[in-house]
């Protein structure tokens, strides 16, 4: 309880701190006014991006000056905010887009007037712009082949779609099936759509369990499929979990660590030795791009693409962190304490090319 | 003030009064851009103007063709998803030649009339209600969408976009700003024909409108068919600014709309309003995002920034509401005074319930079976359709199925869907709508974990639920005291909300549900997840709380007509806060359970359940005009919802036939709701 309250007081400093960073501006010139146009912020995922990114332009107080909006799920407002983020001034404009498609215009007429645009996560197919991403057909690929191995090459699979119409969605699938397809005795049995959310997926997998049960299932694959099957399976009493990937949960490594590792662990979210690859993509590529856009905006050269690492976690290489640090994250470490984060928490947070983010900063955007 | 009313003309007064909504959506949009032009280090300059214009000419032509609609008195949620489908037609098929652009156009916006004369022929022909056709339209045509085009892409020629993207005149007039404007000659030219009196005409009073020789059903019709075609205007001019097409673009663009028509000044009740208040309730939305950015507000704040903004526009033209209210207020203080009121109430109370009639039949089965024809008529093609899902299930999986998991399955997820049915279905028997539902079972949810570990302990979820029927209550002071459009109100309540638990949380929700929670929700007595014994008390007490008690015949006279409720001693604001208060403790209740469910809250784990918490309570025979449902109607529609989405999870077919497949069952259960 003590550490909560330190976490709660921590954050509410967070909040208040976009004021300094503009205050500590003066130092050596002015610093770059720079823009992140989120379009929501409502998921575990978006609020880690968010406090990286913070954390990020914490870490550079000389040189920028960084002011953070969202626009909402719906893609005009994001266009708008881009527009009057262009219009405000901004040197450079990092974007988490709505859509890979309708924001082009208003990237390319943000581009025209000498801004520098950054998306991170999604790519956006304006070629003025630069692209910060996770490969998702290689984590598609590299998940569903693990999978397939730990199955033996055969037997009923569960397939997990997330959010329909998406590219991301869309890739990922085309590149699972097409390993799958490769080993024609694993039959797909069910394909239910989590909508990459961990409450619709439990409630996705609850309704094909209906239909089916844990004894002919021999693998599951899909984001945010691991921790809601694994939970399903030890609430059904059945203890030989099955072979699951890819999400990038906290949740996810715990659960896959030897069982009995970490004490005080209760219920679901605990230590189980479950067969299981993490992957996900990687919640610090706002930072990267905010990190890059500095890049530019110094005169050098920056790749159009840049890929955020693809570092997968089995369960033979989850390891627990102590305190989260940049040096620990980077010493290979990558599972945190149930006891700090929430099971839906993103723990796929290591990134060798930002010495500034650690634990502290996906947790409350403070940089190391 | 006075002074202007008392010159002005008679004529010029009367006017001034029925455009009062069109003047407060003017008024907002003005304030807004003003305190946007005071803040602006350099103003607005041509560059913002077109480029808002561009931005704002989708929403605002959707929201033209929703308040068509509107004012017939229906409600059109194919919208957003009608501006995909037109986008992703055109993306993908139209090419560089001038021929090609003017025929995807127009079949685009065909499309989008296509699908207009989809739900026009369910809605006006064969009388459904709006609400659920166009929902089930809404799922057929996402599904559709999806097999036009499964990901973002497609490209339309450069020349098709700056056409509508170009000046009209150069550094005066932008291009989209003519299309909004022709768009609204359109409307007010059709206003003037014997159609656009027709309209108004069947959404005042259908009845009366009927008397009078008005041809009801194909102005209904033509109300959809014209909507759907303007949709698809929308969505091709969102294909010009966009250059490309986004199966994912038009659905979230449904609840803006709404708001919209509402800023507009046009009512759900039907037979008032316009179009050119809708344009100005757009360019307010959009200008939001502005303001947003001028004062910084934080991204956490963004959402509680909007509600209250939503809050104070609507406000503004409840004036003469607020005035009112308080003067009640005042005379109820007095009388309370004079301890006259308090004894009325106790009689009206005591009113005993409704007499059998005389002439009931001597077989006890017929007798109950005529008492009941209403609750019968209204609950049985939901319990149909369900027996009808449940025997394909069963041939379906044969054999990989067994019986005693498929049945709890079903009940523990219904349960969601029965306890949200309780509190939206209260909402709508009384005339209302609850959009707060999704915040609010993410705030329970969070909340409880929070609280749980924050020192409450055991405490929690009474305190979660207490909460939510105050924050509920607060609602329903707003709608019936003040007179706040429900939608309105409760979105707004939403978005506050949202914004009250990522800054409670700091985005990452902490804590798991108490160990007797989960238990309830996940562990097993002899097979049988221990909820389900909780559910049916549940819907026993739901079904007697809804059908015996008071608080029913209030709510339901409320419902029928609250200026006869009112004149019957009934106090319609205090029903209403009860049944808002009922909503939200329901939906926190959801929360807390959802929360057991999947061992942690989560920030997101409310937005799924918004549509579906409506559509049981229609599927099951509630009429969203108010005053008529039943408890176990609902929980039919609840049962089918979750059987039908069982069955469709199972099945090996793509997303996108799903959709469809969802859809038309949907349709298929209503078709039994027919009013005659």
């Amino acid at each position: 309880m003590g550490a909560g309250s330190i976490r709660s007081l921590v954050a509410g400093a967070a909040l208040l701190a976009p004021l300094g960073v503009g205050a500590a501006s003066a130092a050596d010139g002015e610093p770059y006014k720079i823009f992140l146009s989120m379009s929501y912020v409502g998921n575990d995922w978006q609020a880690e991006a968010q406090n990286m990114v913070s954390a990020m332009a914490r870490a550079h107080p000389d040189t920028v000056d960084l002011q953070i909006q969202v626009a909402g799920p719906v893609a005009q407002k994001q266009i708008q905010q881009i527009n009057a983020m262009v219009q405000a001034g901004a040197k450079a404009i990092i974007v988490y887009p709505i859509s890979p498609t309708a924001l082009n215009p208003a990237i390319k007429n943000a581009c025209n007037k000498g801004v520098v645009v950054f998306a991170y996560d999604s790519s956006v197919t304006e070629p003025c712009a630069y692209n910060v991403v996770t490969d998702q057909v290689a984590l598609a690929t590299q998940s569903a082949e693990w999978v397939a191995e730990q199955m033996g090459h055969k037997g009923n699979l569960i397939f997990m779609t997330g959010v329909p119409g998406t590219s991301v969605d869309t890739d990922r699938n085309a590149a699972a099936r097409k390993v799958f397809a490769r080993y024609p005795d694993i039959k797909i049995v069910a394909e239910p759509n989590g909508m990459w959310s961990q409450a619709v997926a439990r409630k996705a997998l609850t309704e094909v369990l209906a239909t089916t049960n844990w004894d002919s299932i021999d693998g599951v694959w899909g984001a945010t499929a691991c921790v809601q099957s694994w939970s399903l399976q030890v609430e059904a009493g059945d203890k030989d979990l099955v072979p699951c990937g890819a999400e990038g949960t906290n949740g996810m490594r715990v659960m896959m660590l030897p069982e009995g590792s970490i004490e005080g662990a209760s219920g679901t979210y605990a230590p189980m030795g479950a067969p299981g690859i993490s992957l996900e993509s990687h919640p610090g590529a706002g930072a990267v791009a905010l990190k890059l856009a500095l890049d530019v905006l110094a005169g050098k050269t920056v790749a159009k693409t840049t890929l955020m690492p693809l570092e997968a976690v089995t369960s033979s290489t989850a390891k627990l962190c102590k305190e989260g640090t940049f040096d620990e994250l980077k010493a290979g470490c990558n599972t945190f304490d149930p006891a700090l984060v929430p099971s839906g928490w993103f723990a796929n947070i290591a990134n060798p090319d930002t010495p500034e983010i650690g634990f502290q900063a996906a947790l409350v955007g403070q940089p190391e | 003030m006075t002074a202007t009313t008392t010159t002005a003309s008679p004529d010029l007064a009367r006017s001034l009064a029925r455009n009062q909504g069109l003047l407060v959506a003017f008024t907002t949009l003005a304030a807004v851009f003003v305190l946007l032009q005071a803040n602006l280090a350099d103003g607005f300059s041509y560059y913002d103007v077109s480029s808002t214009f561009a931005s704002t000419a989708t929403l605002a032509i959707a929201a033209i063709g929703a308040t068509i609609v509107v004012i017939s008195r229906g409600l059109d949620l194919s919208v957003g998803s009608v501006i995909s489908l037109t986008n992703c037609l055109i993306a993908v098929n139209m090419d560089d030649s001038p021929g090609s652009m003017v025929l995807w156009a127009l079949l685009g916006i065909g499309a989008g009339a296509l699908v207009g004369l989809f739900n026009g022929i369910f809605v006006a022909l064969l009388r459904l209600p709006s609400i659920i056709v166009t929902l089930a339209s809404m799922f057929i045509v996402e599904g559709i969408t999806l097999m036009i085009l499964d990901q973002p892409g497609g490209m339309v020629p450069a020349g098709f976009s700056s056409f509508f993207l170009s000046d009209a005149i150069a550094n005066v007039l932008p291009m989209p700003a003519v299309l909004v404007a022709v768009v609204l000659f359109g409307w007010f030219a059709l206003k003037a024909t014997p159609f656009g009196t027709s309209l108004y005409a069947i959404g005042s009073s259908e009845e009366a409108a009927l008397a009078r020789g008005v041809r009801v059903d194909t102005t209904r019709l033509g109300a959809y068919v014209i909507a759907g075609a303007l949709y698809g205007v929308a969505g091709m001019f969102l294909t010009a600014q966009t250059g490309s097409g986004d199966p994912t673009v038009g659905p979230p663009m449904l609840l803006p709309v709404f708001v919209a028509v509402v800023l507009g000044g046009t009512p759900f009740t039907g037979g008032r309003g316009g179009c050119l208040g809708a344009v100005f309730g757009a360019l307010t939305l959009m200008l939001i995002v502005n303001l947003l950015l001028v004062f910084n507000v934080p991204t956490f704040y963004a959402t509680v920034v909007e509600g209250c903004l939503l809050i104070l526009a609507v406000l503004a033209g409840s004036r003469q509401r607020i005035t009112e209210a308080a003067a009640g207020f005042r005379l109820r203080l007095r009388r309370r005074a004079h301890s006259a009121g308090p004894r009325l109430r106790r009689q009206y109370a005591d009113l005993p319930l409704p007499r059998a009639d005389d002439t009931l039949p001597a077989s006890a089965v017929r007798r109950w079976m005529k008492r009941n024809r209403a609750t019968l008529r209204s609950s049985l093609p939901a319990y149909v359709s369900l027996l009808v899902v449940l025997v394909a299930t069963l041939t379906l999986f044969e054999g990989r199925l067994s019986g005693a998991s498929y049945f709890n399955s079903l009940f523990v997820l219904t349960a969601f869907l029965a306890v949200l049915a309780l509190g939206q279905g209260s909402v709508v028997i009384g005339g209302g709508l609850d959009l707060s539902v999704p915040a609010m079972i993410t705030f329970a949810g969070v909340m409880l974990g929070e609280w749980t570990i924050g020192g409450l302990g055991g405490f929690a979820p009474i305190a979660v639920v207490v909460v939510a029927a105050a924050i509920g209550a607060l609602s329903g002071f707003g709608i019936g005291v003040i007179g706040m459009h429900p939608l309105i109100m409760t979105l707004a309540v939403n978005g506050i909300l949202e914004g009250v638990t990522l800054v409670a949380t700091g985005g990452t929700p902490r804590g798991a549900a108490p160990g007797w929670i989960s238990w309830l929700m996940t562990g097993k007595i002899a097979g049988l997840t221990p909820v389900i014994a909780i559910l049916l008390i549940f819907v026993l007490a739901a079904s007697l709380l809804l059908a015996r008690t008071s608080f029913a015949r209030r709510l339901y006279a409320v419902g029928s007509n609250p200026v006869m409720a009112y004149f019957s001693g009934v106090s319609v604001a205090r029903t209403q806060i009860a049944a808002y208060a009922l909503s939200a403790a329901c939906a926190a209740l959801v929360g807390i359970m959802l929360t057991g469910f999947s061992g942690q809250a989560f920030i997101d784990m409310g937005t799924p359940y918004l549509l579906p918490s409506i559509a049981v309570v229609v599927i099951g025979g509630t009429a969203m005009t108010g005053g008529r449902g039943t408890f176990l109607g609902m929980f039919g529609g609840a049962l089918l919802m979750t059987a039908l989405s069982m069955a469709l999870q199972g099945v090996l077919v793509p997303i996108a036939v799903r959709n469809v497949i969802f859809g038309a069952v949907i349709l298929g259960a209503v078709i039994g709701l027919r009013e005659t």
